[in-house]
This record gives C-alpha cells, sequence and structure tokens, in this order.
C-alpha cells in the first residue's frame, strides 16, 4: 500500500538570527528536516517494507524568500528521500513568505489528490519551528479523511490501523478506517541515520518542484508577522577550578548570596 | 460576539475563561460542547459522548455561526477543533499563551520558546489556549442539552497512565534530570539532592517519554510543563531549546553538564562543567555539612 509522509523543512531552531531591535531574521536562518518529520517517515518506509508500495513525500516550502531558501529545502528533501522516502512532490513559491497552517493544508491536500492520493498519510506529531500541530488535523479534514494525533504505536491491519494515541492523561488504543491521516509523537521508533549508499540513491529518486499554478492555486503574496526573540538574562558564570570540593563551595555561596538558598 | 467552547477536561475551563475575560469577551454569548457535565460557566451547554472530530462535524449546523471557536491546548481538543476548523475552512492559531489588550493581539510562542510573535485575528476564528497563562471565571447556569451523536466506534481499549500527583509547576526549586544518568537507579541522587533543597524532581522529556524513568507529570518543556521557581537546577541536560525555554522564567538556572560545549551554559546563571557522577555527590555532602542537615 502507498503511503504519504508530509514532511517540512523548518527554521532551524538552534541557529537564531535577529536584528539589533529584537527582530528575529527568519531570512538568515537555516532550514533542516523537522525533528519528528524523521519519525514519520521511518514509520513509514518500515510499513511499506511489509507491505510493499511506495512511499512519497509531501512538502510545501513554509518560508521565504524562496531563492534564499531553495538550496536548504532541496537538501531537506533529499534527506527525506536518504530516509525512505521514494518519490517527492514538493511546491515552492515566490510568493510565500510564510505559509501559515490553513494554507499550507490546501497546498498539500491538492499535491496529494493530484500525485499519488495514498489512502494513508503521515506526519510529525508538531513542528519544531511553528509547534501548531494543526497542518495534520486540517489536512485530515480538507482530504476527508479520518484523523489521530500523537500516536505511539501504530500497526497496518486489513482495511485499517491500529495506533496507541497519547490522550493527555491516558492512552487509548484505536482502530481507525482508512483513508486517515495520522500524526506521530518523537517517541514511535528510533529513526536510524541515512548510510552513505542511501544518501547517495536519494539524489537520483525523482523529485518534482512545483509552483502553485501547477496546482490550481493563485499567488498568494503573504508576508512574515513580527517575530520577535525571547530575551534570556543569564549571568552565564563558569565554575571551575581543580577540586570539585571548591567547585561546591562556590556554587553554594552564590546560592546563598543569589537568596534561593538558606543557611 | 458568538464563543463555543470545545473541551475534553474540567481542569481548563478557568483558562477558557481567563482569555475570554482578558480578550473582553466575558459579556459574550457562550456556549460549550463537552463530554462531561458542566454546572457553570456557560449560557448553553451541549453534552456530547466524546469531544472527537467526527462528532463535531456529524453535530451540522448546531455549530455553525460562532464567531470565536476556542479550546484547550490538550491533545484530544486540538485535534477535534483543528479539523473542524479545516472542515469548516476557518483559521486556527494554536497554543495562545497572552493577549495584549490595547493592541487586539494574540501572542503565540515559535522556534521552540526561542522566538514570540503577536498578531491580529478576523473572525471567525479557531483557537487553543496554553494551559496555566490565563485565569477567569465566568459564572452563568448553562441550559444544558445532551446530543447523542455517536462516535465512529473506535476505541478498542483504554490506558491509564501512572502519575504521582507531583506539581513541579508549582515547585520553588527543580533538580532536572536528562540523559547524562546512565541509569534509572542513578537518578537516587537527584531525589535526595532535591530533598534537601526542598524542591521537586523533574526531567528531559526522553527520560519520561522514551525511558519511562519517570512520570510524565515531571516531564519539563514546551510538550510538557513549565517550571517558574526560584531555582532549577539542569543534570545531565544537553539544553535543547524545547526544553530549557520551559524554565526561562526560572529566577536562578544552574546546569551541571561534563561537555563544556553544551547549549545549556548558555541559558544558566551557574555552569559546572563536571560528570555528575562525581560532582553531585560531593554537592549534596557539602550541602549537607553547610546547612547542617
Ligand atoms: C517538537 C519538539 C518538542 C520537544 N519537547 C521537549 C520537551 O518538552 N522537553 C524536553 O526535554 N525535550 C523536548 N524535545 C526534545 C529535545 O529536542 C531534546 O532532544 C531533549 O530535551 C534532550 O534531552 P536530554 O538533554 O536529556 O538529552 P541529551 O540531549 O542527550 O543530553 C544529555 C546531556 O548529558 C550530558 N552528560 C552525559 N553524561 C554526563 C555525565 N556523566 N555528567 C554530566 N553530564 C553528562 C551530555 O554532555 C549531554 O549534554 C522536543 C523536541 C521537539 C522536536
Ligand atoms: N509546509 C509543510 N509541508 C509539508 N508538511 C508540513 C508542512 N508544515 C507542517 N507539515 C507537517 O505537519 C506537521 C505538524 O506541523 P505543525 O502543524 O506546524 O506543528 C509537521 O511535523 C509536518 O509533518
Amino acid at each position: 500500500m502507498d503511503i504519504g509522509v508530509i514532511v517540512k523543512a523548518a527554521l532551524d531552531v538552534n541557529v537564531l538570527r535577529s536584528e539589533a531591535d529584537g527582530r528575529i531574521s527568519i531570512e538568515n536562518i537555516p532550514l533542516v528536516l523537522s525533528e519528528y518529520d524523521r519519525n514519520a517517515i521511518y514509520e513509514a518506509s518500515k510499513i511499506s517494507e511489509s507491505t510493499g508500495g511506495k512511499v512519497y513525500i509531501y512538502s510545501l516550502l513554509t518560508w521565504g524568500p524562496m531563492d534564499r531558501k531553495m538550496r536548504d529545502f532541496e537538501n531537506v528533501i533529499r534527506e527525506a528521500l536518504a530516509l525512505g522516502g521514494e518519490e517527492a512532490f514538493v511546491v515552492a513559491d515566490k510568493s510565500i513568505h510564510y505559509s501559515e497552517p490553513m494554507f499550507t493544508s490546501e497546498v498539500l491536500s491538492r499535491l496529494i489528490k493530484k500525485f499519488g492520493s495514498p489512502k494513508l498519510i503521515l506526519s510529525g506529531e508538531a513542528s519544531t519551528d511553528m509547534t501548531s500541530s494543526t497542518v495534520a488535523p486540517y489536512l485530515a479534514a480538507k482530504l476527508n479523511y479520518n484523523i489521530v494525533t500523537y500516536v505511539k504505536e501504530m500497526s497496518l491491519k486489513n482495511g485499517y490501523i491500529e495506533v496507541l494515541r497519547d490522550a493527555d492523561e491516558k492512552l487509548e488504543r484505536l482502530k481507525i478506517p482508512l483513508p486517515s491521516v495520522v500524526s506521530v509523537t518523537g517517541e514511535i521508533n528510533s529513526p536510524k541515520l541515512p548510510t552513505l549508499i542511501q544518501i547517495r540513491r536519494a539524489f537520483r529518486k525523482p523529485l518534482h518542484r512545483l509552483e502553485l499554478s501547477d496546482i490550481d492555486l493563485s499567488p498568494v503574496f503573504s508576508r512574515y508577522e513580527d517575530y520577535r526573540v525571547v530575551t534570556i538574562k543569564r549571568k552565564n558564570i563558569l565554575l571551575e577550578d581543580e577540586s570539585l570540593e571548591n567547585v561546591a563551595d562556590k556554587l553554594i555561596d552564590h546560592l546563598i548570596q543569589e537568596g534561593v538558598l538558606k543557611i | 460576539m458568538k464563543v463555543l467552547a470545545v473541551l475534553d477536561n474540567p481542569k481548563y475551563i478557568p483558562d477558557i475563561h481567563g482569555f475570554l475575560e482578558k480578550a473582553g469577551f466575558s459579556e459574550s454569548t457562550l456556549y460549550a460542547v463537552s463530554n462531561f457535565d458542566i454546572p457553570d460557566g456557560f449560557d448553553k451547554v451541549i453534552r456530547v459522548d466524546d469531544v472527537s472530530s467526527d462528532v463535531l462535524v456529524r453535530m451540522g449546523d448546531e455549530l455553525d455561526g460562532f464567531d470565536i471557536y476556542i479550546a484547550p491546548h490538550t491533545k484530544k481538543s486540538l485535534e477535534a477543533l483543528s479539523y473542524y476548523a479545516g472542515y469548516r475552512g476557518i483559521p486556527i492559531a494554536t497554543e495562545i499563551i497572552d493577549y495584549i489588550v490595547e493592541e487586539k493581539k494574540i501572542v503565540r510562542n515559535i522556534l521552540s520558546g526561542r522566538g514570540i510573535v503577536s498578531y491580529r485575528v478576523a473572525t471567525p476564528i479557531a483557537l487553543t489556549i496554553a494551559p496555566g497563562k490565563f485565569k477567569g471565571s465566568i459564572s452563568r447556569t448553562p441550559e444544558v442539552i445532551h446530543n447523542d451523536v455517536k462516535p465512529t466506534p473506535s476505541l478498542i481499549s483504554i490506558e491509564e497512565k501512572s502519575f504521582g500527583g507531583v506539581d513541579i509547576e508549582n515547585a520553588e526549586v527543580v533538580v532536572g534530570v536528562g540523559r547524562g544518568f546512565r541509569d534509572k537507579d542513578d537518578l537516587n541522587i537527584a531525589f535526595e539532592l532535591a530533598k534537601i533543597l526542598g524542591g521537586e524532581v523533574g526531567c528531559s522529556r526522553p527520560i519520561a517519554a522514551d525511558y519511562h524513568w519517570l512520570d510524565e507529570d515531571r516531564w519539563i518543556g514546551i510538550s510538557g510543563k513549565k517550571v517558574r521557581g526560584k531555582l532549577y537546577i539542569a543534570i545531565g541536560v544537553s539544553g535543547a531549546p524545547q526544553h530549557i525555554m520551559a524554565a526561562n522564567d526560572t529566577r536562578v538556572i544552574v546546569a551541571v553538564n561534563k561537555d563544556k560545549n553544551a547549549p545549556i551554559f548558555e541559558y544558566a546563571d551557574y555552569g559546572v562543567v563536571a560528570d555528575l557522577y562525581k560532582f553531585i555527590p560531593i554537592f549534596i555532602d557539602k550541602l549537607k555539612r553547610r546547612l547542617d542537615v
């Protein structure tokens, strides 16, 4: 059975770039594969290994300007292909600087319907940069598929999937008929790093680059919101000494001085 | 304005009311769809078997025509509301942490807590509210009606999670443990330290979610609990933004890590570069002596 995975090229949260006034310069932050999408790809390729069928990768470039982000975007998609995707359909458009979940889902639903139409779509539980956790359910509604989110275990049965989903205070074991969109947690599996051979092979896998007009959508001319850095005011004092006894004493002295420890 | 709240847990009603009060909607017509009984706080309560995407969709016109659809940012309500928003083509903004009254803007975090964004939204809109950020109470006696739309039968079984009942969000001192600990039993030294300091033990996501060494109510991070006491001591934690930004409201942060280049040191007031297995026992020893315990 064919499986689709929606993957995001997310802003690298470990590389924050900002202006003197505290504005985050999205333009200058590199894109990386959103952390938990790795788990989604790995799960899809595990299932397809046992059942046959293809793993499709779908993606929209969320962040512009397109000419600055295109190289990172392609690298992310190649990585997704190295991790187990077999064919990718991606949209990047000059008119998009930021795509909100509603528009992202519209684009993804059109891509999925037009190319491959797999009956099972996997996603990460939340993207690393926006963590909105809405793209998967929103997409499911647009496709008229079932939805189940925060899945920690899943297995494919005949015409349905059995999942263990996290519902905050309890876990629910559910039987979900296909077609369905499933978002997976970071704990569902432990993805292996792609091997060199897998990486090399990824460059030969088909990657289809599309624009909005290819899926019958008009340019959107979106812009960024006003993103600001959250300030971190810490003292950053490293306590160093040959003797850990002395370090412990110094730390205790500091904590007393700070008024957080009372002797 | 007409507001519809989607609720799967009574615990978060003050968060919803708090947001509505702050955003100036406390006089609005206030409806709720919930899978539990609500005796107060809404004009009308539609009681359903389950708060799920298919139930909301099958309720049809009954849920039509609201300006604001609102839910706590819990996994179940979030799923149901996002799906419903998609079904109706309504924009959605999730995990709202604040509302700027003068500018009429909602506020949320981005970049795993390292960034913040505020913006205006137009109605109709769907919103989920981050727990613990708003607190309010609106008193109204609801008309209660039952809607017996049945969810698609999908439930095989329920497994309860185990919770020890600790409340690290309100603890003054938290000792956080990460993957620097090699074994579950080794966490004992963290518990001993927490006891001496009169605090609680918290942990990084892998300790709770991957290894299940500790219950999830100790999980600190953007997908777990926020800590905001006077002291947070992170031990063997690397300092991923998804973890440490949830401790940014703590007054003093101490980090113990054997890797000098661990990101946690950028987020700490005091850093100790050392093997935790060597340092923590000495630290405990010194504390005991100087605190005379
Ligand atoms: C969307 C999303 C949400 C997430 N939510 C959360 C969340 O809510 N909470 C959370 O914690 N994480 C969360 N994460 C995961 C996060 O990115 C990190 O993977 C995680 O916090 C790492 O946990 P850790 O620091 O325990 O482990 P590691 O990153 O493996 O760090 C272990 C550290 O221990 C140090 N160490 C090793 N041995 C010793 C020793 N003997 N003495 C001293 N130091 C030692 C190492 O130098 C290292 O720095 C999330 C990720 C994503 C993508
Ligand atoms: N632009 C995008 N293209 C493809 N998939 C996406 C995109 N944005 C989000 N997703 C998917 O939706 C998941 C949740 O993202 P979010 O709703 O932003 O938290 C991600 O882990 C991805 O699997």
